[in-house]
Parts: C-alpha cells; sequence; structure tokens
C-alpha cells in the first residue's frame, strides 16, 4: 500500500531471488553497481556518474503529500504531473555541467554528502533488464552547521548495454512531504 | 532582543536615503506583530477553485502560521476555517489535501460539517445534558472568502475591503497574466519545502532583476534557457545592466508588478513563430509567451500587460511567476523560517503535448531542484542570517539602486509606473506598505493612511 505502484515503463516478468548460484551472482552484481554508483557521487566525480545512465534514460522524483488512509494510493504525483525532478539524459548533464561552472553557489564550497544505499530487491527481471527497488539514507553537510537528510526508496531499472549495466530509469520516492532542504542540489 | 525599537514603523526604512534597517528581517517582536497586522488581516492565497472542484474537496493552508481548511460546502460554497476543534484545539484535518464528509477531531471526536457548524459532540446528551450550543461552538471562520477568476483567497478580517477592491489594477492583472490564457487548472502537485529564511527576503527577490547575472550564472553557462533570438527579452536577466526596458507598477497596499518588458524584436520574433516561420526555433520561454499574441489576452492585459515580463506580487506573499505560469506562496514559520509553496497551471484545454512542455519548463526552472532556484536558498538564509547580528543591525541595508529615478508617470487610468533601468523602487515600495500595515490599527486606518507612489517616489 506505500509502495508506489506508478510504472514509468512497461513491466517486466517479476522473480523471486532464490539462494541459487545464479540470482547470487546477478544480486551481487546489481548490489556491486549500485554501491560503486553511490561512491562516485559521494567522491564528486559526477562525469563518471553519468556515464552509468542510458541515453534514454528518466530520472524522476515524484511529489509525496500527506494523505489518509483511503488516499494513499494517491499520494504521489504521477508522470505527467508535477515532480520535484523529472529528467532526461540532456537535463541531467546540463545539472553535472552546472556543478562544473564555478558558479554553482549550492554546492560551492562543494557539500559533505555520504549516501547509505540498502535493502536491495530485484523484483522483476529479463535477459537484458533488471528492475531493482533500493532504499537510501542521504546526508549532506555543508559549510560549518548546514545539514539535510533525504530517507526513501528508489525504484531503478537497469538495462544491460555491451555487457555492462546503465540506468535506463530511476524513480526517487522520498518520505518527505515537505522537504526541510533549502534546495536539491544533490543527486539520488 | 530588539536593539533600535522604532517609534513608527516608518522609522525602520529610511526612504529619502533608500535604506532598509536588518532587523526588520528577524526582530521577534516584528514578526508576531506581521502575524496579526499583515497575515490576519490581509487577503491570503489559499488555493485554486479547481484544485477543490466538489463538494468536500479541501486543501489545507496557513494563515500567518495558522493552519485553515479551504473548502467547499454541500452548497458548493467556498469555506475557509481554523483548523482548530473548539473544545482542546487539537486540529481537526490532518491530510494536506483530499475529500472529506465532515471534519472529525481525533481527540475527542467534536466532528464539524463542511459549513464548519459543529454537528456532533459525544455524550451530548449524557455528559453535557444537552446545555452547551451548538452554534456558538462551530469552527473558527475566516472573515471573508472570495475568489477572483479561479484564486481562492481569505482573510480574518471582516471588515477587509473586498477582493477585487483590495487587489486592484495591479494584482488582477498580475492573476490575470495565468487566468487570461483560458480555462486555467492547477496541476496536481504543489512542490513545498522550507528554508531558514525571513519571508520577506523572499518576497523582495521577487522583484530583483539585479541578482540573476551572478546568483544564477550556473544555470545560463549550463544552458538552461536556449534562445530563440538574438535580442530574446527572456533573456535580459542576462544582461542588466544594458536593459532600458524596466518597468515597475504600484498598487495600493504593497502589489507591485516589476520587471522588463517585451521588446519590439521579441514581440515581431512572436509573430513569426505563430506564422510557423522556420528561421526561427522557439525557446520553451518563447512558447510561453504565445498566448499575448491573441487579441482577447490583449484586451484582458492592456499594453502594459501585454508586453510585461514583470514579476507580479501580491501583498503581503505572492509571487506570479508569468513565464512558467505559476504562483508562489512564501509561507512565514517563524522569523527566520519561510515555506516556498508552488502552484502550477495549464490550459485545460491545450493538446497533451502543450501542457507536458509547459509542466517540463515549470519543473526544470523552479522548485527546490529548479534550475534557478537551487542557488537562491542559501543566498536567502545567509542574508537573514546576516540582519541577526546585534553589530550588523547598526548597519541598514542599501536600495540605492536608480534612487534618482525622476519618471514616475502617474495616468488617469491605471497604476502609477516607472519606467527604467533595473532597479529595486517595488521592494522599497513593498517595505513602504509594510510599514503602513503594521502601523495601522485597522482596515479603515489603513485605507486611509497608506502611502502612494507620489509619496515615496519622484515625477519629472
Amino acid at each position: 500500500m506505500f509502495e508506489n505502484n506508478d510504472q514509468l515503463l512497461p513491466p517486466l516478468p517479476a522473480v523471486v531471488t532464490e539462494p541459487t548460484l545464479e540470482h547470487m551472482l546477478r544480486h551481487f552484481e546489481v548490489e556491486q553497481f549500485l554501491i560503486e554508483e553511490a561512491a562516485l557521487l559521494d567522491q564528486g566525480k559526477f562525469q563518471d556518474w553519468l556515464a552509468l545512465f542510458a541515453e534514454d534514460v528518466r530520472y524522476w522524483m515524484p511529489i509525496r503529500r500527506t494523505m489518509t488512509t483511503k488516499d494513499t494510493a494517491r499520494q504521489f504525483t504521477r508522470p505527467g504531473q508535477m515532480a520535484f525532478i523529472d529528467d532526461d539524459h540532456a537535463m541531467l548533464a546540463m545539472r553535472v555541467r552546472r556543478l562544473k561552472t564555478g558558479y554553482a553557489w549550492a554546492e560551492d564550497p562543494p557539500s559533505r554528502v555520504r549516501r547509505l544505499v540498502t535493502n536491495i530487491r530485484i523484483t522483476a527481471a529479463t535477459e537484458d533488464e533488471i528492475e531493482v527497488h533500493s532504499n537510501f539514507y542521504t546526508h549532506r553537510v555543508r559549510l560549518e552547521k548546514e545539514e539535510d537528510t533525504w530517507v526513501g526508496h528508489r525504484q531503478d531499472r537497469l538495462r544491460r548495454v555491451d555487457g555492462a549495466l546503465k540506468i535506463r530509469q530511476r524513480a526517487i520516492f522520498i518520505e518527505s512531504t515537505v522537504l526541510q532542504s533549502p534546495n536539491l542540489s544533490n543527486f539520488f | 532582543m530588539e536593539p533600535k525599537a522604532k517609534n513608527r514603523f516608518v522609522d525602520y526604512l529610511n526612504i529619502d536615503d533608500h535604506t532598509v534597517d536588518r532587523v526588520i528581517f528577524s526582530g521577534d517582536e516584528l514578526y508576531k506583530t506581521e502575524q496579526k497586522k499583515i497575515f490576519a488581516r490581509g487577503w491570503n492565497f489559499m488555493c485554486h477553485e479547481s484544485q477543490i472542484p466538489k463538494p468536500g474537496d479541501f486543501f489545507l493552508n496557513y494563515i500567518g502560521e495558522e493552519s485553515v481548511i479551504a473548502t467547499r460546502d454541500r452548497t458548493g460554497k467556498l469555506q475557509v476555517f481554523l483548523n482548530s476543534c473548539r473544545h482542546r484545539g487539537n486540529a481537526v484535518c490532518r491530510a494536506e489535501m483530499g475529500n472529506a464528509r465532515a471534519f472529525l477531531c481525533t481527540y475527542h471526536g467534536w466532528t464539524y460539517g463542511l459549513d464548519g457548524k459543529l454537528t456532533g459532540v459525544p455524550g451530548f446528551r449524557e455528559l453535557y445534558q444537552e446545555k452547551i450550543n451548538r452554534d456558538e461552538w462551530g469552527l473558527i471562520p475566516a472573515g471573508k472568502v472570495q475568489s477572483y477568476r479561479g484564486f481562492v483567497f481569505a482573510t480574518m478580517d471582516p471588515e477587509a475591503p473586498d477582493l477585487e477592491e483590495y487587489l486592484g489594477d495591479v494584482g488582477r492583472t498580475g492573476l490575470n497574466f495565468i487566468a487570461s490564457q483560458g480555462d486555467m487548472v492547477v496541476v496536481e502537485g504543489v512542490q513545498k519545502n522550507r528554508l531558514e529564511c525571513n519571508w520577506k527576503i523572499v518576497v523582495d527577490n521577487t522583484f530583483d532583476w539585479y541578482h540573476a547575472q551572478i546568483s544564477h550564472a550556473s544555470a545560463f553557462m549550463s544552458g538552461a534557457f536556449p534562445r530563440s533570438l538574438p535580442d530574446d527579452t527572456a533573456n535580459e536577466l542576462l544582461h542588466p545592466f544594458g536593459s532600458k526596458q524596466q518597468r515597475v507598477l504600484f498598487g495600493d497596499y504593497g502589489h507591485a508588478i516589476s520587471g522588463p518588458r517585451l521588446t519590439d524584436a521579441v514581440w515581431d520574433g512572436l509573430q513569426r513563430i505563430a506564422a510557423r516561420d522556420e528561421s526561427i526555433v522557439p525557446s520553451p520561454v518563447m512558447n510561453s509567451l504565445l498566448w499575448r499574441l491573441d487579441p482577447r489576452a490583449g484586451e484582458e492585459l492592456g499594453e502594459i500587460g501585454t508586453r510585461s515580463l514583470g514579476h507580479p506580487h501580491i501583498f503581503p506573499n505572492l509571487f506570479v511567476s508569468t513565464i512558467t505560469n505559476q504562483v508562489a506562496l512564501r509561507l512565514p514559520k517563524g522569523p527566520n523560517e519561510t515555506e516556498l509553496w508552488w502552484f502550477t497551471f495549464v490550459n485545460k484545454d491545450w493538446p497533451d503535448e502543450v501542457k507536458a512542455g509547459a509542466i517540463s519548463l515549470a519543473t526544470r526552472v523552479f522548485g527546490p531542484a529548479g534550475m534557478l532556484e537551487q542557488d537562491d536558498g542559501e543566498n536567502w538564509e545567509m542574508s537573514t542570517s546576516g540582519t541577526r547580528g546585534l553589530i550588523a543591525r547598526e548597519y541598514p541595508l542599501n536600495y540605492q539602486m536608480d534612487a534618482e529615478t525622476t519618471n514616475l508617470t502617474v495616468p488617469e487610468v491605471g497604476a502609477p509606473y516607472i519606467d527604467t533601468l533595473v532597479n529595486e523602487h517595488a521592494q522599497l515600495w513593498t517595505y513602504r506598505a509594510w510599514a503602513d500595515w503594521m502601523s495601522a490599527e485597522s482596515w479603515e486606518e489603513l485605507k486611509q493612511n497608506h502611502a502612494t507612489p507620489q509619496d515615496v517616489f519622484k515625477s519629472a
């Protein structure tokens, strides 16, 4: 009930990860991919991070609303409605370029950000595509005492391109309805 | 602590010297007075009628710091109440939006109808012996609730002038920038985030066409605003030094519109885009202006409105973003805390791809992740910090840009205005109105004693 079931892309066949070598290898590969991705961001290697996204990526953070139990299906805005972020590859690349201009004040001096990515679950897959859910806890510290925390859940569609995994879609579902941060100048 | 308590609120401003006392951006006592004399007394934006089309639909908002429910009763009438039970004060509505048959207090079960009447008191017979008068203990209603072309406002003060009169030419023109585009509706999803800054610092920025070249340099450098034409007026904000195309319109009670005007070259460019001239690749901003060619829009906005790209502000805290078809509320949450709420509009009858383009532009420009807005927040927070120090408060802030202007024009019909360079006149006008609101003890006094543009600016 509290997960968002909006599908931006057509669904993949559901899978349940079993303790077989094949499933364990797939899980290990996906987990390492997400951990390495978070490390690139923590290290501020934004150009390398951008290279992990497919050219047709959609990177989307809907708005969440405080609603009663009967309306929980409506708590997140849907694709095509307003969002905090709704980026294609060109827009993500623009955000990365922005950080390198020397004039991106929200991140200059650079923030210190640490991302914890956990509870990784593969829920659907084909030969070429994998649907993976993860929880995130992102903590940003900047200047003397500015601190922001974002907690939420991501639903990623990974695609294998020339043997390497790329992010085809990232949906970011945050627990906040009123963001307690002055901006969203970082990546999730 | 307020080291420089002044005798009169206007003494916090030095109009002749074009300076403003820093304490107005962080003084605790001044903030409390604002809650009573500005927010409780003024017309506060609640929501758009398209957000609450049916009886029982509700949207939670605030008047000052106080939670209010905006809803429609069984008869379809707009209603606004304090979101507070009359028994122990608990909230009677906790969802930020939805549809309700009644408002139930979750503490003891007092229940209120959509018209605010107390309809249910558990133990009314057994415990109260039917002796409380339920007619006297309904939800606390707004003094007035009215809507202008779908924009719903409320004031707690029943003595307030009616909304249309309050908005005046300038406030109405500000809302017409959105309403004149047809059957406009709010897109699902209001972006909300909190900043550690004073609400007036954000209002001040509404009229600030000086900051973009530095504050938003990263957005321009990374290509956020492609141009259709070499002198795209929408990009005048890149070149505030060159622009002689600024116009400031002044409205009673502190409303203002300030910013660039569409040049003839851009107007010509718009006409060429409308005629599908393939030598121009229309930018998203140019596309967002095409509706102004419609003769009906021209009639509703007049020459001044049609050619204005200025930012309208409806006192005390509603910014109308004309390029992105949004309104932004700046809700006070304490002297040093403000929430920003962005409402985005599209025309119900636009083709899907036009709606998608408008939503995309709004998402990418403003809001906490917007290419422009990302870099504003920290400036506003640190500006507010810079008004707290007891030493710093000995030194006022500078609003001397274009201070010597003698360009005030007072037409026989319509709002007084100044045509000039990039300037800080609308900010000064806002603070002058702030002082009037803070000084007046009643609406009657405010109506009689508010400043005119002639009191503040010089004519040739």
